[in-house]
């Protein structure tokens, strides 16, 4: 990087014209017809996390719905084929529907700010995945809405899921959705990775990369290889359901565990996608409540890498009941008491961080430290059932239940809803109230632990998991309406955080540039950041920007980006030198209409084949639109 | 707080026709998941193959000649696209849509030939899942092609209205890439499809 000498350092002095030119050059288009052509990086964020989380509610209500109908035996609140729906529903919404798009959402939002750029790679893109994603997810409830919602389990085994055993549209349309969850986390992975490989300011070479932006980047490259083994299955499954083929029959020399080997090859990686940004996220909040930079950053980044290469080696835990060979089986075990080492690398690196700092207890924080809580006991009951002999007794039961809800409510929406809190104020511009936010928290960890704690008591005394009720005499009445009662706590809880945020819009205290005293670069702009992110492009020479600032007084920051288009600088892949300047496209409706034209063959092979071949064309046309080079070919 | 200049962009490139450029990396990242899934498909043959009794069940081979063709030209339209930018490189306009447009016709003809060997097949996708995983190869590589095929005769189109340019280029770039992808990705398929069932089915 060509640093000038501080003597030939010139001050900058903005004109408000620039400035104001920059913005509008920025600018998202509002109204009914521009909200189709909107492309910046903090609307399509913005988009994902507000749609997963009327996900996450609507299937938290399925899951209190579940929970009623379990609170006492042989109750006839929900029927059986609508308790199968209803779990097949919930598990799918809130892996597929909830978790990945909302960690996909806040790294869309929040990495590029940390890296100090204007938007991402590929905004148009972006804007793609976003409308392919709600798509699938309103065409998913509305075949609940019409009864004819997927009840084959979240994780769709066949030959349950076949057409023999699942005649009707249900499974048809679970496989479709799960194609457009695909597109548009591989859109969402492609696009990470390459922002972030690509666009850090200047200086910001990899080894001052904020932990989230890691996380992020590791989530998106596990994506990009887990997600594939679920388009090919979905794909078997689909044509075996369509069109006869026979790949899961075994009467025709099909194999139905193939379908668990995909399935998990993706189904494995895809619980780390969901905890390895949660543990980006608890890194962030930790290094700004202790007000200190981390402890073991190296240990930590190595980590996280280390959790993403060996969940690919996990799968097969999932298949410990069906007589695989005792040699892979033993492989499989080592791999999974193997994944305790890198999370408790995590773990003992932030309790040094904690040790001895004067850590301040706001709400983010307090999410955090339940988190430490309730995953550590979801750990402990992992290293259980990593160990064949154990998993074989608790299999399919309650125990399993218990153990996945402690590590993907305590792993991820535990530091999710820390990270709301902590960067709500970044996003709206406003506060959320802080006593709301502790009264949410307790009742939230209070009820938790009083819904699926028993729920491992209940696995060990044999109750199976997915039946709708249970008979009076195998004495499960007690611990289950127990469970119901900490469900509807948890419930509060959770409502108590939705309330308080819809209340901060209008009501919140003004939140300024940074509240929370942070040291990453997202703090360094206003709240709500304006149309641009950045009025210049900043430079950055620590892992703790912000806090080099305060101490020095001063800071610098690129210039030459031109203000009459949307400039962004492209660094280079290790150190963040400049290399050049890429010039992003604006608003456009194509993505849009993509998306439409993908989903009208993606839905329609549904009713039959020949939608494959519209939905090939209209998508190939739809793109070349998107693409086409615009006049002036040269615009300089 | 004093707002110093640091690093002055202004006289940096604003065309990146290589490496550089985001969209060679966006390219690159969808090759990456394309190759996934081509390995998944190769697994799952194997798979299927290795629990099956006879493979193929009826103990016939495919034949073979037609397939290898196939291949041949489809590393030829490689070398022709390879052709074709190395003439963008130096300025030369006519070469890359001579190019391009020699690469789309050969892939051409590997349809008409591939469609006339898939209704050849002896066996269809119901019968068995030797059968279902062959169509499914087959159909899911001839797909590509299509998609090359189509997307590529646009970038020729383009290039004979002299749209590219040296340092405009990169969307040659990138179609190539994924061209190559293509070709590539049927040397695996091939040697599953066509050589596995010869030397296994023993």
């Amino acid at each position: 990087m060509t640093l000038h000498k501080a003597a030939e350092q010139r001050d900058i002095i903005d004109s408000p014209e620039e400035t104001a030119h920059l913005a509008r050059t920025w600018y998202s288009p509002r109204g009914f017809p521009g909200w189709f052509t909107q492309v910046n990086q903090r609307m399509i964020g913005k988009r994902f996390i507000i749609t997963a989380f009327i996900f996450f509610l609507l299937a938290g209500i399925l899951g209190l719905l579940m929970r009623l109908q379990l609170a006492a035996p042989e109750q006839q609140l929900l029927g059986p084929e609508l308790y199968n729906q209803f779990f097949t529903m919930h598990g799918t919404v809130m892996m597929f529907f909830f978790a990945i798009p909302v960690m996909e959402g806040v790294a869309i939002y929040i990495v590029p700010l940390m890296v100090g750029t204007r938007d991402m790679a590929f905004p148009r893109l972006n804007a793609f995945g976003y409308y392919v994603y709600l798509i699938g997810g309103i065409v998913l409830f509305g075949s609940l809405l019409l009864g004819m919602a997927p009840n084959a389990g979240w994780f769709n085994y066949v030959p349950l899921a076949g057409k023999l055993y699942s005649p009707g549209y249900g499974v048809d349309v679970w496989t479709t959705m799960i194609t457009f969850i695909e597109v548009s986390a591989l859109t969402a992975a492609v696009e990470l990775i390459v922002t972030i490989l690509r666009m850090r300011a200047p200086g910001m070479s990899l080894n001052r990369m904020p932990l989230f932006v890691w996380a992020a980047l590791v989530m998106s490259f596990m994506i990009v290889f887990a997600m594939p083994a679920v388009i090919v299955s979905s794909t078997l499954l689909i044509l075996d359901r369509l069109v006869d083929t026979q790949f899961f029959i075994v009467e025709s020399g099909g194999e139905p565990l193939l379908w668990q080997h995909l399935f998990w090859y993706f189904g494995h990686p895809e619980v780390y996608i969901i905890l390895v940004p949660a543990l980006g996220m608890i890194s962030t909040i930790i290094i700004t409540f202790t007000g200190r930079p981390i402890f073991g950053y190296t240990a930590l980044v190595l980590s996280v890498v280390a959790i993403g290469f060996v969940s690919f080696g996990l799968w097969v835990h999932h298949m410990f009941t069906t007589g695989l060979p005792q040699l892979g089986m033993s492989f499989f075990t080592a791999a999974s008491a193997m994944i305790a080492i890198p999370s408790g690398v995590q773990i003992f690196c932030w309790i040094a961080s904690l040790w001895g700092a004067k850590i301040r207890f706001h709400t983010p924080m307090l999410w955090v430290l339940g988190f430490f809580a309730i995953f550590v006991i979801g750990g402990l009951t992992g290293v259980m059932v990593a160990s064949i002999p154990f998993d074989t007794q608790v299999h399919d039961t309650f125990f399993v239940v218990a153990h996945f809800h402690y590590v993907l409510i305590g792993g991820a929406v535990f530091p999710l809803i820390g990270a709301v809190y902590y960067w709500w104020p970044k996003i709206i511009g406003r506060m959320m109230n802080e006593t709301a936010g502790k009264w949410s928290f307790w009742l939230a960890f209070i009820g938790f632990n009083i819904t699926f704690f028993p729920m491992h008591q209940l696995g060990l005394e044999g109750m199976p998991r997915r039946i709708y009720t249970y008979a009076d005499e195998m004495g499960w009445g007690d611990l289950n309406m127990l469970a119901t009662i900490g469900a509807l706590v948890l419930a509060v809880g959770f409502g108590i955080t939705l309330v308080n945020a819809i209340w901060s819009v209008s009501r919140g205290r003004p939140a300024g540039t940074n509240p929370w005293n942070a040291p990453t670069l997202e703090w360094a702009t206003e709240s709500p950041p304006a149309s641009y992110n950045f009025r210049h492009i900043p430079v950055v020479e620590s892992r703790w920007p912000l806090w080099d600032w305060q101490r020095q007084d001063e800071r610098r920051v690129v210039t030459g980006l031109r203000n009459d288009r949307r400039e962004v600088v492209l660094t280079s892949v290790l150190d963040a030198s400049p290399v050049g300047v890429q010039v992003l496209p604006g608003p456009s409706i194509w993505p849009f209409a993509s998306a439409v034209a993908a989903s009208t063959g993606f839905i329609g092979i549904i009713f039959h084949p020949i939608f494959f071949v519209i939905g090939f064309f209209l998508v190939f046309f739809s793109l070349v639109a998107w693409f086409w080079p615009r006049r002036p070919w040269r615009n300089d | 707080m004093r707002v110093l200049e640091a690093v002055d962009v202004s006289g940096m490139s604003r065309f990146n026709p290589d490496r550089r450029a985001p969209l060679w990396w966006g390219i690159l990242g969808l090759i990456t998941i394309e190759s996934a899934v081509v390995l998944t498909f190769c697994v799952s043959y194997l798979y299927l193959a290795a629990y099956a009794e006879t493979w193929p069940p009826t103990g016939k081979v495919p034949p073979i000649l037609w397939p290898s063709i196939n291949l041949g030209l489809l590393l030829l339209s490689s070398f022709t696209m390879y052709l074709a930018g190395q003439g963008i490189n130096r300025g030369d306009k006519r070469v890359l849509a001579i190019g391009v447009t020699t690469s789309v016709l050969l892939a051409t003809v590997v349809l008409v030939l591939r469609s006339l060997e898939l209704m050849a097949y002896e066996f269809s996708w119901k019968d068995h899942a030797y059968g279902s995983i062959v169509w499914a190869i087959s159909v899911f590589h001839y797909v590509h092609v299509t998609s090359i095929v189509v997307g590529s005769a646009v970038v020729a189109i383009l290039a004979w209205r002299g749209y590219f340019t040296r340092e405009r280029q990169i969307g040659v770039v990138v179609d190539t890439n994924y061209w190559y992808f293509v070709c590539i990705a049927w040397i695996p398929f091939y040697l599953l499809l066509y050589w596995v069932p010869r030397l296994y089915v023993g």
